[in-house]
């Protein structure tokens, strides 16, 4: 290994970089004006947590229970409303988006349940269907401690889930959530780019040709260019870390599964652009894949917007994108510091990562045929 | 004892200087005081191959990119490869440099076969690949120290600026030179680790005449400095003045090779006699009854192949019995562009160059 040719490669890199405004804006600047718009825009909301009304008219153990399990959601922010309260015209009047009625006899039908197994205890929802994201995210919480606490009443389960599964915590604001994507959304587009103009431009300009008749392996000169896609991508993160906790007073668990994180992280979109730089060939089609690319799963995966806001089938395709992983992993690692959804996000990445990289590194060829 | 002339970068003064083959020589100018570095090249036996090309073959499924060409380049000459867009130049070139396979043949470089010593040979040979551009945001004289760090052999990359006329922009960037500036930095990359062999495939094209005129002078520094120059080209202005022995390559086949003087000898049959703007269009089927031989004619002009000046006055006392008149006329020796046109019937280079 030429370890003074790859220094001096970094080296060169280096100044490449730092002489390209463009480069520095989209690796530096572009994140932090993101972070900045917002971080704006969601700072006034506070922690991320949705009002739902509750009336309970019933007054049952069961009604009780089933209230006492909404109040322990911490994505809930619940207000009982009195029983002689008109909840339609409570709604209107005071521009609520959300509210739940459990109606006189909730409780009964549930005892009846047990002899009559056709009886069923039905709770009404009523949503301002102008709010539809917000509507439609309660309704899915609510589904979703339905169906558990069904299972929980009718002897199939144990119930007692919510305040396991509510990941996130009392303090967890939209800049702490925002970050960790910025960060992913950042080492992604600055290695899937870089990558391509290494396989693109410096093949049409011959640098490679040129690389091929001189002293240096492939594998050399691949190394020398990740090694300065690792420094790009740690120093991302740090300009973005730095920013979110002193503008915006960015509270996160740093780990060693960070630093894993972003390593395969570099080597994930580094391999996906090597594939991307292979085989399309011009240089502007190539940066056009690489936006067909990067674009879609910026969206797609979780990077801007918390995925259970998104409809159902977008969030299955979610869970293809290599972006969501990374996510996810930094997410649980920096802010849940979930260990088991860490090491499982963590692997994934890894495991995405050795093998973009290692197909982008056999079918990225300097030679010609 | 070597006696040379070079010619100071600032003030351009010529000045004379003497030395031993190899021996590096401190100068200052008689006339701006300017100091720098001559370099007496190592005198290298003519009689070894630095080339060697035998039965070399390329196929791209059905199509013969190159068939079968073998040729032989000495020791510090220029070797220019001749030949129109798609001849398969740059796909010889290329199988040389090892950056292609060829299909069949053998191939050598300072006598060591590449298929089994490239590496060896790397550090020996510089490259300027075609259409090369190098990193757009390294200045000169870092361009130079980063290919440079690659070789264990390294030249004086001052001495490389000073003879590639570089050294007043050594601080600027790659993206800011003009085309004959870039040219002449790729050049200067190839010589950063003082090679024998020197590839420059097509160094001029897309160039300005001045742009070209640079680069020819910076070859003919190589040339000085006793560098074996393989040198791919569709202009034959540049063949002719910068080459020692040439081959012409035309649908992947060497069509000719030698010297310009022994192409001329051996196709060029005699002279070209040019009429410019005759007033009859008639004028070349009259001459071919007459049995001469109409090289072209197109638009009134003519070219006509003579083997012996006595012919002049036989074509001019035909213009005059046929009252045929002329703008001008003139005679010279075929150049490479009639001699292409002479072999294949094809022009060489395209209208625009």
């Amino acid at each position: 290994m030429n370890l003074r040719f790859i220094a001096h490669d970094f080296k060169a890199n280096l100044k490449q970089w730092g002489r390209s405004k463009g480069t520095v804006f989209w690796t530096i600047l572009f994140p932090i004006l993101l972070i900045l718009i917002f971080g704006s825009i969601y700072s006034d909301t506070g922690d991320v947590r949705y009002s739902l009304c509750i009336q309970d008219l019933d007054d049952s153990t069961h009604s009780q229970s089933f209230l006492g399990i909404l109040q322990n959601v911490s994505l809930l922010e619940i207000k009982e409303l009195d029983s002689d309260v008109n909840i339609t015209e409570y709604i209107q009047e005071h521009d609520i988006s959300t509210a739940l009625r459990i109606p006189l006899g909730f409780g009964s039908k549930i005892d009846q349940s047990f002899i009559n197994q056709d009886t069923t205890a039905e709770i009404i929802y009523y949503f301002d269907p102008s709010q539809q994201t917000t509507t439609s995210i309660v309704q899915t919480i609510l589904s979703s401690i339905l169906q558990e606490y069904n299972l929980a009443v009718t002897g199939g389960r144990t119930v007692v889930v919510l305040s396991d599964s509510a990941t996130v915590s009392e303090d967890f604001e939209f800049i702490d959530f925002f970050i960790p994507g910025m960060i992913g959304f950042t080492i992604m587009t600055s290695c899937i780019y870089g990558s391509i103009e290494r396989n693109t431009k410096y093949r049409k300009d011959g640098i490679l040709r040129k690389m091929l008749t001189m002293p240096v392996s492939r594998t050399e000169w691949i190394f020398a260019k990740m090694l300065f896609m690792l420094f790009l991508s740690f120093l991302s993160t740090a300009v973005i870390l730095s920013f979110g906790f002193f503008v915006w007073g960015l509270s996160i668990h740093l780990n060693i599964f960070i630093f894993i994180i972003i390593i395969a992280t570099s080597f994930l979109f580094s391999g996906i652009g090597m594939i991307i730089g292979r085989f399309v060939k011009e240089e502007e089609t190539a940066d056009m894949a690489g936006g067909a690319i990067t674009f879609p799963m910026m969206f797609l995966a979780g990077t801007f917007f918390p995925l259970e806001q998104m409809p159902g089938y977008l969030q299955s395709i979610a869970q293809i994108l290599p972006l969501y992983y990374v996510n996810e992993s930094l997410r649980n690692a920096m802010i849940f510091n979930n260990l088991d959804k860490t090491l499982f996000f963590t692997g994934a990445v890894i495991l995405f990562a050795c093998v973009f990289f290692i197909i982008g590194a056999v079918v990225t060829k300097w030679k010609e045929d | 004892m070597v006696y040379k002339e070079v010619q100071c970068p600032s003030c351009k003064e010529i000045i004379p200087v003497s030395g031993v083959p190899g021996e590096i020589k401190k100068i200052s100018c008689p006339r701006c005081n300017k100091v720098g570095k001559v370099t007496f090249a190592n005198t290298v036996p003519l009689q070894d191959d630095a080339i060697m090309v035998s039965g070399l073959r390329k196929e791209y499924g059905d199509l013969v990119a190159v068939n079968d060409i073998s040729f032989t380049v000495r020791r510090g000459e220029v070797f220019a490869f001749l030949g129109p867009n798609g001849a398969g130049k740059t796909t010889t070139v290329e199988m040389i440099e090892s950056i292609r396979k060829p299909t069949s043949g053998t191939i050598k470089l300072l006598g060591n076969d590449i298929r089994s010593s490239f590496d060896k040979v790397k550090e020996r040979i510089g490259i300027l690949p075609q259409e090369f551009h190098s990193f757009e945001r390294l200045t000169v004289i870092e361009t130079l120290q980063y290919f440079s760090i690659l070789f264990q052999k390294k030249a004086d990359i001052e001495d490389i600026l000073d003879a590639m006329d570089l050294q007043h922009v050594r601080n600027k960037l790659y993206k800011e030179l003009s085309g004959g500036l870039k040219q002449r930095v790729g050049v200067a990359i190839s010589l950063v680790n003082d090679p024998d062999i020197v590839f420059l495939d097509e160094p001029t094209t897309g160039l300005d005449p001045k742009a070209r005129r640079e680069v020819w002078e910076v070859i003919k520094t190589l040339k000085a400095k006793g560098k074996t120059v393989f040198l791919t080209t569709h202009y034959m202005e540049e063949a002719e003045f910068l080459a020692d022995h040439i081959a012409i390559i035309h649908k992947g086949k060497i069509i000719a090779e030698g010297t310009l003087e022994d192409l001329i000898q051996t196709f060029g049959h005699g002279s070209i006699l040019h009429l410019r703007r005759c007033n009859n269009k008639q004028i070349g089927n009259i001459l071919k009854e007459e049995g001469f031989n109409i090289m072209n004619q197109q638009n009134g002009n003519i070219s006509i192949s003579i083997d012996y000046t006595d012919k002049i006055l036989d074509i001019l006392s035909i213009l005059r019995h046929e009252a045929i008149e002329y703008q001008s006329i003139d005679i010279h020796r075929p150049n490479l562009e009639e001699i292409f046109l002479h072999l294949t019937g094809a022009k060489l280079q395209g209208d625009n160059t």
